[in-house]
């Protein structure tokens, strides 16, 4: 029976391939859009290489001292200093590690000019993140306690600087800014939306223009926490900001009129919707705005595919009159309706997971990202054929509901 | 013969109001979209005022180095100036053309504050960056009186603070404490580039001794390549020891910056042009469908002598009457954009795209209705009429 239904449905495909077109369109479509919209914020929010163990992660990236009345206000990352006095001392997480935000800097090579992205680390920066060494080993303890000029460079960067072929770069020298550092390691590179981990070149913090003597609040340094278990987070946070309650007023100031200082440690996302909006009216009205172009760019095609639905049931008036008049119960009928939208929407789910691989690949391959590494999330494909599925239903069931209760006369007759 | 075609809509007012949605949520759509391409296009159709092809932008940092800073970077400038490849070469602050920094603040003119990008640069920008000025000239030397800060405005700035007056000569105050005499004004200065609106800016005389403000732009001879820029940076990298230095040009950076911009309306503009495409391949079939359904009416209005001409124009009739309803009600929407000046983006923009929303709209519904419309008007009344 099931498969009679199915084969049904198949025919009516069949019968107008135009709207089947139609509908098939916007299933896709709208999964599609979806798919590869969710897998981009998996890309940008998700726990991916090198910082795999996210889930673990809480970053103090933003210290924002402001005064009352909110007049005056200064916002950025940390000092070296002030991150050790109060992130790398918290007793409750595995390991602390502190490093600069990235900065440009410029290296020069037979006559051509490599662009650069720097970031001065601890050794602990290793530990946390899972960088893939291709060649060589990170810096440690006493390579930074020597001040030694050595780097961490990205396999992006040898292929630039170095000639093809020499073999392994370790031990050999890169020149940036007038110093010599010797090449310790060479690991893949990550892509530039991992913001606080990504760079080109990694220098030891003790190693020279790293700015981590800097005294006073306001730097260029973030920190991560890395929690024992994520279960550890609230209790790491509250440890964190019983520390940062300890500064003293005058401390507070910073040679400026502030009064008010806000650091957290918080989970990426989280920092993520702090950075763009701070207060929770601004944080009501972006997800209102969010909801409301999903909503728009969901329901678009979900109306669109009601309407089709609604008028071409009609269609069907005749047969559904003669398998009621052979005697077919109402329900039976509702039944056939239901197969044949799960069908038609799970064909249109077919096309929309090749769609969705077509375009990831696409932007993958593109390197409108470098080191793009976006996957196809499989929860979200089910979540969203399941709502797929709803709008089906809805579009399909509800008029074959009406037709299904039509007096066997009518629908004969139509 | 308009209210022929209201009572035709009213009587299946069920299936219509389902297609009012359709078109509603698609002129939002098109609304939010074109709101959003009108404000670039029309931020890009005014000059950026400053010319960039051959100017380097290098980004000193004192790092730990604290000694005679000012001196410093007096030097170093001089050295950029004595090559032969570098036409001009100016000090600015950071928030140099393109880049992501800013610094804003308040001026005061005869009691009315408005907010203006601040640029701390030297006598010699108007000839690195050639811009033009339209009254006055660019500040020098000389022009340091005591304590007023020589400066130059920008038009935008002009017409906001002096409306019609003759700014040259006007003293504006920032904080109530500095003070600043306005010796110029150039045109435009749309440094974050083509695609950003015309900001109010100023431009201050930096101090002689300035230590704080370290970046210089450099106006190099076209043909200049990479290897003068290494040694260039080798030779201030001898002179400034531990210092950043970093070398970025212009123009790439207005590439990124454009990318910033241009990314996110793309990705819109994909998705709501399949969007749109899938509205109005519905939209076809189901007028496709419910123009077939009316055979029988078609037939009988031929048969009393509607020409071929006529019942076209009534089944476009319909659905224009049906669009019209559905823009008026997106028009409740849309109007309070401009009325509340939301983003604060000008009205005329977001009028511009109401605009061009329902003109499009329009021509998407008509485009679906014609040929369901010419099949139907095709009909022979004897066949139609037969099959009753």
């Amino acid at each position: 029976m099931l498969f009679n239904y199915i084969k049904i449905a198949w025919k009516v495909l069949l019968r107008h391939p135009f709207y089947t077109f139609i509908t098939l369109f916007g299933i896709s479509l709208t999964l599609t859009v979806l798919m590869v919209l969710t897998s981009f914020l998996d890309h940008l929010f998700g726990a991916h290489y090198p910082e795999s163990k996210r889930n673990r992660f809480l970053y103090v990236a933003t210290v924002l001292q402001t005064d009352s009345s909110h007049t005056s206000m200064s916002s950025g990352p940390a000092t070296f200093a002030f991150l050790t006095k109060y992130a790398k001392t918290l007793k409750t997480p595995e390991r602390v590690s502190i490093f600069s935000n990235f900065s440009f800097s410029n290296t020069y090579v037979n006559g051509k000019r490599i662009k650069l992205n720097t970031k001065y680390t601890d050794a602990d920066f290793w530990y946390l993140t899972d960088f893939e060494f291709l060649e060589g080993k990170p810096f440690n303890e006493q390579n930074i306690k020597n001040s030694d000029h050595v780097v961490v460079i990205t396999d992006a960067l040898r292929d630039q600087y170095f000639e093809k072929d020499v073999g392994p770069v370790i031990g050999k020298y890169v020149e940036i800014e007038g110093v010599n550092y010797k090449v310790m390691g060479v690991v893949k590179g990550s892509p530039a939306t991992r913001l606080y981990t990504y760079s080109d070149v990694y220098f030891p913090y003790t190693a020279p223009k790293s700015n981590y003597e800097n005294k006073g609040m306001r730097g260029r340094y973030v920190a991560i926490v890395l929690a024992k278990n994520e279960s550890d987070i609230p209790e790491i946070q509250s440890e964190f900001d019983s520390k940062i309650a300890t500064i003293s007023k005058a401390d507070i100031k910073d040679g400026r009129n502030f009064s008010i200082l806000i650091v957290k440690a918080e989970k990426y996302f989280e920092h993520f919707v702090n950075t763009f909006a701070r207060e929770n009216k601004q944080k009501i009205f972006a997800y209102t705005i969010a909801a409301f172009v999903l909503m728009m760019f969901m329901g678009l095609p979900a109306i669109n595919l009601v309407n089709v639905n609604v008028s071409r049931i009609l269609e069907r008036a005749s047969e559904i009159g003669v398998r009621k008049a052979f005697g077919a119960p109402s329900k039976a009928l509702l039944l056939q309706f239901i197969i044949e939208n799960i069908f038609i929407t799970f064909i249109g789910g077919v096309f929309a997971l090749a769609l969705s691989f077509l375009v990831i690949t696409m932007i993958n391959s593109s390197g409108w990202i470098a080191y793009a590494d976006l996957t196809i999330n499989f929860t979200v494909f089910l979540i969203s054929i399941a709502v797929c599925l709803v709008f089906g239903l809805v579009s399909g069931v509800l008029p074959a509901f009406r037709m299904s209760r039509l007096k066997i006369v009518d629908a004969l007759k139509a | 013969m308009l209210r022929h075609l209201f009572k035709l809509i009213w009587n299946k007012k069920g299936s219509h109001s389902l297609l009012i949605i359709e078109i509603w949520a698609s002129f939002m759509v098109l609304f939010g979209v074109l709101s959003l391409i009108v404000y670039n296009v029309n931020n890009y159709l005014q000059p950026i005022g400053f010319e960039y092809e051959q100017v380097w932008n290098l980004d000193l940092a004192s790092n730990q180095d604290t000694v005679e800073v000012a001196a410093k970077l007096q030097r170093v400038l001089q050295r950029i100036r004595s090559s032969k490849e570098v036409e001009s070469a100016s000090r600015m602050s950071s928030n140099t053309p393109f880049s992501a920094n800013q610094m804003s603040n308040s001026v005061t003119y005869n009691k009315v504050g408005v907010g203006a990008d601040f640029y701390h640069t030297d006598s010699e920008l108007a000839k690195t960056l050639d811009l033009s000025l339209s009254a006055g000239k660019w500040y020098k030397e000389a022009d340091r009186v005591s304590k007023f800060t020589p400066v130059v405005i920008n038009s935008k700035l002009r017409e906001k603070l002096f409306i019609d007056e003759n700014p040259l000569g006007k003293v504006i105050v920032q904080d109530g404490t500095n003070n600043f005499k306005v010796v110029g004004v150039v045109d435009q200065f749309k440094a974050k580039g083509e695609f950003m609106a015309d900001h109010p800016a100023i431009f201050l005389m930096l101090a002689k001794d300035d230590s704080w403000n370290s970046n210089i732009l450099v106006k190099t001879k076209p043909g200049t390549d990479a290897n003068f820029e290494a040694s260039l940076v080798k030779d201030i990298a001898l002179m400034l020891p531990g210092w950043g230095i970093e070398v970025s040009y212009l123009k790439e950076s207005r590439e990124n910056r454009h990318k910033l911009t241009l990314v996110p309306v793309l990705i819109f503009l994909i998705i709501s042009g399949f969007l749109l495409t899938n509205v109005a391949l519905g939209l076809f079939g189901i007028l496709n469908l419910g123009i077939a359904r009316r055979r029988n009416e078609i037939g009988l209005r031929r048969a009393m002598g509607a020409t071929e001409g006529k019942v076209t124009i009534q089944f476009l009739g319909e659905i224009w009457v049906l669009a019209t309803l559905s823009l008026i009600i997106g028009l409740l929407f849309a109007v309070q954009f401009p009325i509340m000046h939301v983003f604060d983006i000008a009205s005329g923009i977001y009028i511009t795209a109401i605009l061009a929303a329902i003109v499009i709209i329009f021509i998407i519904v008509t485009l679906c209705a014609w040929y369901p419309s010419r099949q139907a008007s095709r009909i022979h009344p004897a066949l139609a009429l037969h099959e009753e």
